[in-house]
């Protein structure tokens, strides 16, 4: 990251979102959680959370009033990163998760016909690729992995279900991710796994983090 | 312990929200109306952020098997035997009565505090449901007839101004229309100059799909110079998300922590609880203030 200084936003009074690009794409991601461990370090005084995204960090400070204390301090950080004679720090790769799935979803042949391919490919397809955890969110433990066979790549559904059963493997755009708890969704259902994806007596309760990476491997 | 008797078809455990949770996901949750809850609390001289009972949509009745005091914020009745009186703060009930709460038009949510505070064991640093999740508060459920809640030690006496303080909050935003007050959003850039004033001098109106997760508003449309769909990033309670059909969604505690929708403002903390406590149909407009003026707003404690 050299260059232009990124935009630090407000997000609401107590919060600010640091813009570092506009797209998915896993290099910008990996400088998304270089930044984030920058901070980390930094150890800045006034900050509750970090969530960081596709493109942007945002930081969640413990109140209203020591916002603008820490958004100076957090200037000193990010100049850090762009000055052109700071090594950006390269993260360490993150965990490799192996995922088991058994393929019986109820949208397995509606993808298979959509895409032109057998369900063995789809799920040949599937489970080929290392996916990246991008970020969390939508609910606890939710997982957006990236980025999904092109051959794959469908809308999401136009008439969403009510309720996705907790464990559902699915897929949508150039996502896929699993349900870590029964909600409404609208993505393509392939499978389902046992693996609780989120568990509040387990600390941290989420299964995943930003970094790690995924395998999905077909079972039964 | 407190016995529900009769449970609204709405009701929960809730506090002021999980500490943390935004990096995996889980929203902040919490009382809708912060400020009534904790003022329930502080008239009973209970902590102002111990759990209370946030309920809406029908009656709610109850009974203290070895009695105890409670205060009852934003209902229209409150029958305690043959008695009916219109407020309830630092009340009395003796062993065994059953109190009955009569909810009005306004406000949506209400709340009833107990002295000693609602005593379920916290989940992930708080004593809120989270519903969707099935954990937290009462065992992550909204509560019904029959369940029995622990209550916490009596801390003293605490002073019943500040629940009347409360009540004539409740009344005075009642009569008055809702303006909120908010600051620019992240993609505030992506609306032109035309859109930024629509935004602040339409009237938009409450949708009967409004809840926990968010509010919906119907009026003029919203849309940003161009239609595309951002890679999700954080967002949080109090953010004007502008969805493709143009009428702005603001999330509300419960609502998803990261979306890809542009935020073309946020609500400020201390206003939330207007739009939370407006039912369906009421008009809403928005107002915009500099963040410098936004922190200087405090919430009551």
């Amino acid at each position: 990251m050299t260059g232009a200084v990124p935009p630090v936003l407000p997000l609401g009074e107590s919060a600010w979102t640091i813009v570092l690009g506009d797209r998915v794409d896993r290099a910008l991601h990996r400088t998304v959680l270089g930044l984030a461990r920058t901070i980390e370090a930094a150890r800045i005084p006034g900050i509750s959370e970090l969530v960081p995204a596709y493109a942007t960090l945002t930081v969640f400070c413990e109140s209203a009033q020591v916002a603008e204390r820490v958004r100076l301090d957090l200037a000193s950080a990010i100049d850090r990163m762009t000055s052109p004679e700071s090594r950006v720090p390269n993260p360490e790769p993150g965990r490799v998760l192996t995922i088991p799935v058994r393929y019986d979803g109820p949208d397995l042949d509606e993808v298979a016909e959509r895409t032109g391919l057998t369900r063995d490919e789809v799920i040949q397809r599937h489970t080929a690729r290392e996916y990246e955890v991008f970020l969390l969110g939508f609910a606890p433990g939710w997982a957006y992995l990236g980025e999904l066979d092109p051959s794959l790549q469908l809308p999401r559904r136009s008439a969403p279900r009510i309720r996705v059963p907790a464990g559902s493997v699915a897929i949508a755009g150039a996502q896929t991710g699993v349900y870590p708890i029964a909600t409404p969704g609208g993505w393509h259902l392939l499978g389902t796994t046992t693996v609780a994806m989120f568990d509040r007596t387990r600390d941290p309760p989420s299964l995943l983090r930003p970094g790690d990476r995924v395998r999905f491997e077909a079972i039964g | 312990m407190i016995e529900i008797v009769k449970a609204s078809p709405y009701a929960t455990v809730q506090d002021q929200g999980f500490p943390r949770g935004r990096s995996f996901g889980l929203p902040e949750g919490g009382a809708m109306d912060r400020l009534l809850a904790r003022l329930a609390n502080t008239s009973l001289g209970n902590s102002p952020g111990d759990a209370i009972i946030e309920w809406s949509l029908g009656p709610l009745s109850f009974r203290l098997p070895r009695g105890g005091r409670i205060t009852g914020l934003g209902q229209a009745e409150v029958r305690v035997g043959d008695v009916t009186r219109g407020t309830a703060i630092a009340l009395d009930v003796e062993a065994g009565q059953t109190v009955t709460l009569v909810p009005g038009p306004r406000p949506v949510f209400n709340y009833l505090a107990i002295q000693g505070g609602v005593a379920v064991e916290p989940v992930l640093g708080a004593r809120s449901t989270y519903v969707p999740g099935g954990f937290g508060g009462f065992d992550g459920r909204r509560l019904r007839s029959g369940d029995a809640l622990p209550l916490g030690a009596s801390h003293g006496s605490g002073s019943p101004s500040t629940g009347e303080i409360a009540e004539r909050v409740t009344e005075v935003q009642a009569g008055r229309n809702v303006t909120l007050r908010v600051i620019r959003g992240p993609q505030w850039d992506r609306f032109d100059q035309a859109m930024q004033q629509g935004l602040l001098s339409a009237t938009f109106t409450v949708d009967r799909a409004s809840d926990r997760m968010g509010y919906r508003l119907t009026g003029p449309v919203v849309a940003p110079k161009e239609q595309a769909t951002l890679p999700s990033e954080a967002a949080c309670p109090g953010a004007v998300q502008v969805p493709d059909n143009g009428q702005p969604i603001v999330i509300m505690p419960d609502g998803p922590t990261v979306g890809g929708y542009p935020k073309i403002a946020t609500v400020i903390r201390s206003d939330l609880r207007l739009l939370a406590q407006s039912p369906p149909g009421t008009p809403i407009r928005f107002r915009e203030v500099s963040l410098e003026e936004a922190r200087r707003i405090i919430l009551l404690p």
